[in-house]
């Protein structure tokens, strides 16, 4: 690495104004693992809930079929392919007009919730049946019950597990420029690009995720020990 | 109402008429054909052995568990019929756990407020939106049809909804605070329940039913998940509520308990009532050979 490469990226990043655009990518890449995680979250726990619903009514049959499907599509097919499908099928066939990273945030919160509504079942089976007993015995609706009693104990219970995804999630954001988005991959790439010097931009780079991965795995601990002290007093 | 025969329900006092109920899982024929009346204010004690059905039997009556036959009448409603809103129903009927199930993520008052508070809110903002719609269309004379009636009780909900609201917590939290006090633990509201012991934990279980009024308490062994020295303070408030005429069903495996407070024993064996009659009849001078089998063991 010689002292021309850092010129190079200086020249580049300070100068240039390159910071601006990585800035703006950061925020890009942000937004999407963000808003796609809280739609991802919404969209699971509905599905959980679903799933889980006892099924001799004709309705929630058919319901859990129908998720069955969204969630055999979503997991079983790539990341980038289902971005190419929003943004270069999906959007000219409606004469939708939209933003990519909205597409974005919208591929990965439907994305997601295939994959969180797994992790949710599993947080939901892992609460006590009598929690549910106790709040249908005293009158409360099913879905009443569910959600003010058995999600939120499901919820502390795969904190760990959903930080894990919105990693996952963060990390995988990297593939946005597919459908044009500046995120920060995309805008280090663009700062290699302008003058064909790739090493410290991408090493930067790396830096970045990793600094957004263990500023979220710390948020996560912390959040568990919130919820823990919660239960003591 | 229409009540047993010809007589409504309230000349004749009956809360719960259970008529050729039947309960089986798969294959397995747990219940058969069981007939009870449960009147009033009567106190009714469930005995037996082990895998007899006893909680099955007392699930079937707010059909936690629901009846593969016969008919559960509550007040002279079939609440074995998938057409009733059983929920509406399950609100006069608490119902006391071994295990206790206190909701872990909510506090002691939360978890005896959570129910009324919700329910009350939900039935008075919709209640008090009706009633002004329908006095401001009787002041014009007017008559809405169905569709502006719907649309402005909307409307109405939304602009009653804080003031209501408001009103139903005061007065559920101090109903709730009231309770506490009762079982002498007021300092207790805030804490979680992971926190209490077990005997504290099945008192606040037990007031959690009593905030929903319920005109019938079923109990599911309330005290053989305790360490022995909570059982008294347990059994102590059941007594009180006994003796204020609370109607209860009560499995249980403290004879001596069933013989102070019941007004009535049934034991039941092998998917049926073996044997019912008063405590004195029952502990007594059983009749059926299966009822001394049990007794000789556990007394
Ligand atoms: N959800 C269920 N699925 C399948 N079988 C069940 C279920 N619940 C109960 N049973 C069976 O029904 C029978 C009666 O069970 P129940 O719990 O009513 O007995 P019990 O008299 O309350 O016993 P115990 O004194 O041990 O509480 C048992 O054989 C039990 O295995
Ligand atoms: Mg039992």
């Amino acid at each position: 690495m010689g002292k021309t490469e850092w010129q190079l990226f200086y020249g580049k990043f300070i100068k240039a104004n390159g910071y601006r655009v990585v800035l703006r990518g950061l925020v890009a890449t942000l937004e999407i693992a963000v808003f796609g995680l809280l739609i991802g979250i919404f969209i699971g726990t509905l599905i959980a809930v679903i799933k889980v619903m006892p099924k001799y009514k004709r309705l929630p049959r058919i319901l859990s079929a129908v998720c069955d499907v969204y969630v055999g599509f979503f997991r079983g097919t790539p990341m980038v392919v289902q971005l190419l499908i929003g943004w270069f099928v999906i959007l000219p066939a409606f004469h939708l007009q939209l933003d990519s990273v909205a597409v974005a945030v919208i591929v990965f919160g439907l994305n997601s919730g295939a994959y969180i509504s797994e992790i949710m079942r599993g947080g939901i089976n892992s609460v006590d049946p009598g929690q549910l007993e106790a709040a249908r015995a005293v009158g409360l609706p099913y879905h009443t019950s569910m959600l003010r009693v058995v999600v939120p104990q499901a919820v502390k219970n795969i904190l760990p597990t959903l930080g894990n995804e919105f990693i996952t999630l963060i990390k995988e954001t990297s593939v946005v420029s597919f459908i044009a988005v500046v995120d920060v991959t995309k805008a280090f790439r663009q700062i290699g690009d302008s003058n064909y010097s790739y090493i410290i931009p991408y090493l930067m780079l790396a830096l970045t995720y990793l600094i957004l991965v263990i500023g979220i795995s710390r948020l996560v601990k912390l959040m568990e020990r919130r919820l823990a002290k919660n239960e003591r007093h | 109402m229409n009540g047993i025969n010809g007589k409504t329900t309230e000349e004749t006092n009956v809360l719960i008429e259970v008529r050729g109920l039947c309960k089986s899982f798969g294959s397995l024929n747990v219940l058969e054909n069981i007939d009870i009346t449960i009147r009033k204010g009567e106190k009714v004690a469930v005995i037996g052995p082990s895998g007899s059905g006893k909680s099955t039997f007392l699930r079937c009556l707010n059909c936690m568990e629901d009846p593969t036959g016969g008919e559960i009448l509550f007040e002279g409603e079939n609440l074995a019929d998938r057409k009733v809103d059983i929920n509406i129903h399950r609100e006069h009927m608490g119902m006391v756990f071994q295990q206790f199930n206190l909701f872990h993520n909510k506090t002691v008052l939360q978890n005896i407020m959570m129910a009324p508070l919700i329910l009350q809110t939900k039935r008075e903002i919709r209640e008090t939106a009706r009633a002004q719609v329908e006095k401001r269309a009787e002041a014009k004379g007017k008559k809405h049809n169905r569709f502006a009636m719907w649309w402005l009780c909307g409307v109405e909900r939304i602009k009653v909804s804080k003031r209501v609201k408001e009103q139903v917590r005061e007065r559920v939290k101090e109903k709730a605070l009231n309770l506490l006090e009762r079982i002498g633990l007021s300092e207790k509201a805030d804490a979680y329940p992971a926190t209490l012991s077990g005997g504290q934990k099945q008192r606040i279980a037990i007031v959690r039913a009593l905030a929903m009024n319920p005109k019938v308490i079923l109990f599911d062994e309330p005290t053989s998940a305790l360490d022995p020295e909570m059982v008294g303070e347990v059994l102590d408030l059941i007594r009180q509520l006994a003796e204020e005429g609370m109607t209860m069903v009560i499995v249980t495996h403290e004879m001596g308990f069933a013989r102070e407070v019941a007004d009535r024993v049934l034991f039941m064996a092998d998917g049926g009532i073996a044997e019912e009659g008063t405590p004195e009849e029952l502990f007594g001078n059983p009749k059926n050979p299966r009822t001394k089998d049990f007794l000789s063991k556990v007394l």
